[in-house]
């Protein structure tokens, strides 16, 4: 009896310790936003479209047949940090080992504690749909040899802890630079890390010191609010980041999000956006007209939005970056903001797609670029037709 | 009426039968967290063809033209009901879900109504007006031995207001009375006059200038706190890009 009630205790006591493990290993899941790519049942099926071709995430669930279920903690820090699955299969980089490579042993572990405790699904994904030549996977070797430096995150002793903290987390488990550092044609990082890039029809903004597109005239306090809520008064996630909030940001836990905001802030400005426009009076003037007709009821006459809810365009460094590929989108299909637990709203805007033509949306944009302060290069109607295009394939 | 009655009590029975057949195909859908959303979501209203005429006839046009123009005559306020475009409006309306009675219930049995509750015999607007526009030129050519609009102005005048105040009858249906088909074209041509220009009347916004409307412009807060100042900008249409 005595014996049994003995046992009993021995195993609550593991259990609730392996419990903290799996919290832990959960936050880590968190830090890393798997659930962005695989799901949120971890069973994969999210496409993404790459410029090599369409990648499924895969099932991530311990499911024996289709999940992986049969990896061993061994298997899965392999994957996670070289880039390589069981047998020696070739990982792609759209699973950012390059980034997840500076994590520590601990923390992949744990994270792989947390995974074998999640409900398996039976669920089988096609996961190559690249391209010929990139689906065949052996290129992936010689690209690993080219490009990938696998590194543990290096301390760096000259900083506080925070920004030690801050800087593991954004290049390590929450790969920033996989959406917001520029890749090369062979999908290589190039340029500044994190000065911004473009992906999936969007424009993934410049996340250095830079006051004009970067987040210079953010305060870090501000860089928190919207990594905790979606929004602040400078502006309101959507597209792909609203995804990173709800599945990751909003879940991080405030000394994590200071941590984020203090590396970020310290990020040295990029070379900018390329300067405002000039000799575009004629689009500035329609410019005008298009946005007092459009947009100006819930973006103000004077640029500066309602607060929380209308994203101010006035001194928005989104609206200022090099690149207007997300603007001309959000104009063109609408967009629709996160909604988190602390701001549960998730305003959305309208799409103008069956109203304005290319040279409006243009003129609206060059137009909300160059004025109250806003400085950015002017935006064509070529563009605007391209991006048109690209998004309503079906109907153009 | 013990014979009507079981007829009617097994059309009840019937119909009750048929209800959870066509209850199950309903659809529902529950929605919780944030509203539901998509790309290019939007169901902007289309704007009609200009050009040509989908329901009148050749005849048609010239008598309706002739009504427009008269119900809304050309002055030094706005131009006529003809030039604003009423009779394309209403054409386009009658070739659309309005004239086929879409929206109402169209089987019998048809029974007198109240005046409040308006028209309610089996002529869908589009019968009205194809059975209305003939008996008024059939009045014009008993009267006058010409089509309503080969009328001088005071004479068509004269043939409206007799219309409008029961003095004349024109040949129609019983239960569709003449007076009814005169507010009928009175109440659409206003529609046509007024109306955003999309729906192929308003041209050039013309009434709206007229009295001053601004259209469809939804932010005034520039111009709020300007007290008995007249609003500066030109109307705008719901399809005006830039305004």
């Amino acid at each position: 009896m005595r014996k049994l009630f003995l046992a009993a205790a021995l195993a609550a006591v593991s259990s609730a310790a392996s419990a903290a493990g799996v919290d832990a290993g959960r936050y880590q899941s968190v830090l890393g936003d798997c659930e962005g790519c695989h799901g949120k049942n971890l069973a994969g099926g999210v496409e993404l479209m790459t410029p090599f071709g369409k990648l499924v995430a895969p099932n991530i669930t311990p499911d024996k047949q289709t999940g992986i279920g049969n990896y061993s903690g061994e298997d899965f820090r392999l994957a996670m940090k070289a880039g390589i699955g069981p047998g020696g299969k070739r990982l792609y980089p759209a699973m950012p080992y390059p980034a997840y490579a500076k994590m520590s042993d601990a923390d992949v572990a744990s994270l792989w504690a947390y995974l074998q405790t999640v409900k398996p699904v039976r669920r089988a994904v096609d996961v190559n749909q690249l391209r010929f030549p990139f689906n065949l996977r052996f290129m992936m070797r010689g690209w690993n040899m080219l490009f990938f430096r696998p590194a543990l995150y290096a301390h760096n002793a000259g900083k506080g802890a925070a920004w030690n903290r801050g800087a593991y987390i954004a290049n390590g488990p929450a790969h920033c630079g996989t959406c917001h550092t520029a890749k090369t044609m062979m999908g290589s990082d190039k340029g500044m890390a994190l000065s911004g890039a473009s992906l999936q029809g969007w424009f993934a903004p410049d996340l250095t010191g830079d006051r004009n597109a970067g987040l210079g005239g953010w305060s870090a306090a501000q860089v928190v609010e919207y990594l905790k809520t979606g929004r602040n008064t400078h502006s309101i996630a959507s597209g792909p980041m609203s995804e990173v909030v709800e599945h990751s940001t909003a879940q991080m836990n405030d000394a994590d999000l200071r941590a984020v905001a203090v590396y970020l802030k310290d990020l040295p400005a990029s070379d900018g956006n390329g300067g405002g426009a000039s000799g575009v009076e004629a689009q500035m003037k329609s410019g005008a007209g298009v946005f007092r007709m459009n947009c100006a009821a819930c973006h103000s006459f004077n640029g500066r939005g309602d607060n929380v809810l209308f994203p101010p365009l006035a001194g928005n460094a989104l609206v200022r970056q090099s690149s207007a590929e997300t603007l001309a989108r959000v104009v063109l299909a609408g967009s629709k903001a996160v909604a988190t637990p602390a701001a549960p709203t998730g305003p959305g805007m309208p799409s103008f797609a069956w109203k304005l033509n290319d040279a409006q949306v243009a003129n609206v944009l060059t137009y909300i670029r160059n004025n109250w302060g806003n400085r950015a290069p002017a935006v064509s109607a070529d563009t605007v037709a391209k991006i048109r295009k690209s998004l309503q394939p079906a109907s153009h | 009426m013990s014979e009507q009655r079981a007829l009617s009590r097994r059309r009840l029975l019937a119909s009750v039968a048929a209800l959870p057949i066509l209850a199950a195909t309903a659809d529902g859908a529950s929605i919780s967290g944030t509203m539901p959303w998509s790309p290019f979501a939007g169901e902007p209203p289309k704007p009609v063809n200009p050009l040509g005429w989908y329901f009148f006839t050749p005849d048609e046009v010239v008598t309706i033209e002739a009504v427009v123009n008269r119900l809304i005559p050309a002055d030094n306020l706005s131009p006529g009901g003809k030039a604003s475009g009423c009779a394309v409006y209403i054409d386009r309306q009658l070739a659309g879900a309005f004239g086929q009675a879409q929206r109402l219930y169209m089987k019998g049995p048809f029974m007198p109504g109240l005046p409040s509750q308006g028209y309610q015999g089996d002529l869908t607007p589009a019968g009205r007006y194809r059975l209305g526009l003939r008996a008024l030129n059939d009045y014009a050519h008993a009267t006058h031995k010409r089509g309503f609009a080969q009328l001088a102005p005071a004479q068509q005048d004269a043939v409206l207001a007799g219309m409008d105040g029961g003095k004349i009858a024109l040949r129609l249906k019983p239960g569709f009375s003449t007076k009814e088909f005169f507010e009928m074209m009175l109440q659409n041509s206003m529609e046509g006059f007024f109306a955003d220009p999309l729906y192929g009347g308003n041209r050039n916004m013309a009434s709206w200038k007229m009295i001053g409307f601004p259209g469809a412009r939804y932010d005034y807060r520039d111009h709020i706190d300007k007290h008995n100042v007249p609003y500066p900008r030109p109307p705008v249409s719901i399809y005006s890009a830039e305004g």
